[in-house]
């Protein structure tokens, strides 16, 4: 054995199953339009629809008779028609009618999810094993948000290609990649796994030598950032801009869509703040879903191009990634699979005095550079705009 | 039934020296709880609950609300501070882990 061994990158291989969980599938309202509606799943695509009572069922999207898209179908009373032959489906994932047939048979039943609504968002519950929803893990229905305490709903989704979802998952404790990847300085940086939940804590404030945009060196931000379990993240941002104190909650949650692939969806409501009005408070809601928006797309760069890693080669400085794997691996075991150390508590708080030292320095030099080339007239007129100076959780 | 399975029977040794090589087991001064606690630095620390140290802290026992039971017990973190003030934790990282 000598010590110039080089390492080696265990890649690994995919999972072979989806993550057993809570799973978001937007805001409860745009499924409630009387039509049925198509979401990219779990490796198939599910149906979405409302019935007369308002109620949400989610279905698998293809139909037990003979294939045909439920999602392309109607909806008829609190039932989904099948485009193909109009067979009738229940939210119980019954067969409640065939219009042209004597009887239905009895094994016309199709797969159902579970649904709980939170938030005012669909949630599904997914398990290869079949299980029964738990509801004593659902992530918490937040205050004020019924009461009209917030700003309106900014919600955005876009499709990963290319990526596990584990990539996402990893962001939890990679307190390195905010000053890299999303030019923010975290200054204070602290995890806690335990049972279905993982919190990442982060104090940073924005990086002056890449201004632009909503954040700068003025920008503070304290972060508190759980999962609810394997897809769903609440996160608590306070933010302090130049004494501005606001108040805002992402949502963070995905649906994977393939092992190479997820949906990554994202919500922001803002606290209204006192003495401003709804629209100044919702145009704040927009410019930050902006800058997350901006922020999930360094991230998805990154993802992009890089390629899984299954034994990541540690520094001192950076977080548990092995820890939070282990918690995530709770999700893609059978039930009596897991074990304690899946779900044991866990604390860790990083040491970010090194890295601030050094990353002090880089800014200022950074800045000083800057400041010759204006002198020396250089326009930076060709500069990237509105580079997000905050992201958090992720 | 497996997820991400490493091709590597080295990442296995990886996974254990990352989470559980050095810990040190620290008892609380104030609660039967035992921890394994691993500190890379001053300003590190890596603290691993059991379910039964777990149930022993009255102070994380108390909190029920979804935000509340994130922040460390302080009696805990208290204890911790006083082993490593004894020298019963050695304190430095070993190759990042
Ligand atoms: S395939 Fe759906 S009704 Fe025939
Ligand atoms: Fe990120």
């Amino acid at each position: 054995m000598s010590d110039t061994k080089v390492r080696a990158l265990d890649q690994g291989t995919a999972p072979e199953r989806f993550a057993r969980g809570w799973h978001c599938l937007g805001l409860a309202e745009r499924f409630r339009d009387g039509k049925p509606h198509g979401i990219e799943a779990f490796g198939t695509k599910l149906v979405v629809w409302a019935d007369t009572q308002g109620e949400i069922h989610v279905l698998d999207g293809y139909c037990r008779h003979m294939g045909g898209d439920l999602t392309q179908g109607e909806v008829k009373g609190d039932e989904v028609a099948c485009p193909f032959h109009d067979w009738r489906w229940g939210g119980d994932g019954k067969c409640k009618q065939i219009p042209y047939a004597r009887r239905v048979p009895l094994r016309a039943r199709t797969q159902r999810y579970p649904v709980a609504i939170r938030n005012q968002q669909v949630l599904v519950w997914h398990d290869v094993e079949g299980s029964e929803p738990d509801m004593d893990i659902l992530p918490p229905e937040l205050p004020g948000i019924e009461e009209g305490l917030y700003t309106d709903w900014v919600w955005e989704s876009e499709h990963i290609i290319g990526s596990n979802c584990r990539e996402l998952i990893d962001n939890v404790v990679d307190m390195a990649h905010f000053y890299y990847v999303h030019f923010a300085f975290p200054t204070s940086f602290r995890n806690v796994f335990e049972g279905t939940q993982a919190t990442q804590f982060m104090e940073s404030k924005g990086r002056p030598d890449k201004t632009g945009g909503y954040g700068d060196a003025e920008l503070f931000l304290k972060s508190e950032a759980t999962y609810y379990g394997p897809s769903y993240m609440i996160n608590w941002l306070d933010t302090d801009y130049k004494g501005f104190n606001t108040e805002v909650i992402l949502f963070n949650n995905h649906i994977p869509t393939g092992q190479d692939s997820f949906l990554l969806q994202y919500g922001i409501i803002v606290k209204k703040p006192e003495g401003l009005d709804d629209k100044t408070a919702n145009f704040i809601a927009k410019k930050y879903a902006q800058m997350f928006g901006e922020g999930f797309l360094q991230d998805v760069h990154i993802w992009k191009n890089k390629v899984p890693v299954q034994n990541p080669l540690l520094c001192e400085e950076d977080g548990p990634v092995y820890q939070l794997r282990r918690w995530y691996e709770q999700y893609y075991v059978d039930r009596a699979d897991i074990v304690p150390e899946m779900v044991d508590r866990f604390e860790f708080e990083v040491d970010t005095t090194k890295a601030n030292e050094f990353w002090q320095d880089e800014v200022a030099e950074n800045l000083r550079k800057k400041a010759e080339e204006d002198a020396a007239g250089e326009s930076s007129a060709d500069e990237p705009a509105e580079k997000p100076q905050m992201m958090s959780g992720t | 039934m497996a997820s991400f399975v490493p091709t590597s029977a080295d990442t296995l040794e990886d996974q254990r020296l990352y989470t559980s090589a050095r810990l040190v087991e620290v008892a609380c001064l104030d609660c039967l709880a035992k921890v394994g606690v691993k500190k890379n630095s001053e300003h590190h620390t890596s603290i691993q609950w059991t379910a039964e140290a777990r149930r022993h802290c009255p102070e994380l026992s108390r909190r029920t609300g979804a935000r509340d039971t994130f922040p460390a017990c302080p009696r805990m973190i208290a204890s911790i501070e006083a082993a490593v003030r004894d020298g019963q934790i050695p304190i430095g990282a070993e190759d990042g882990y």
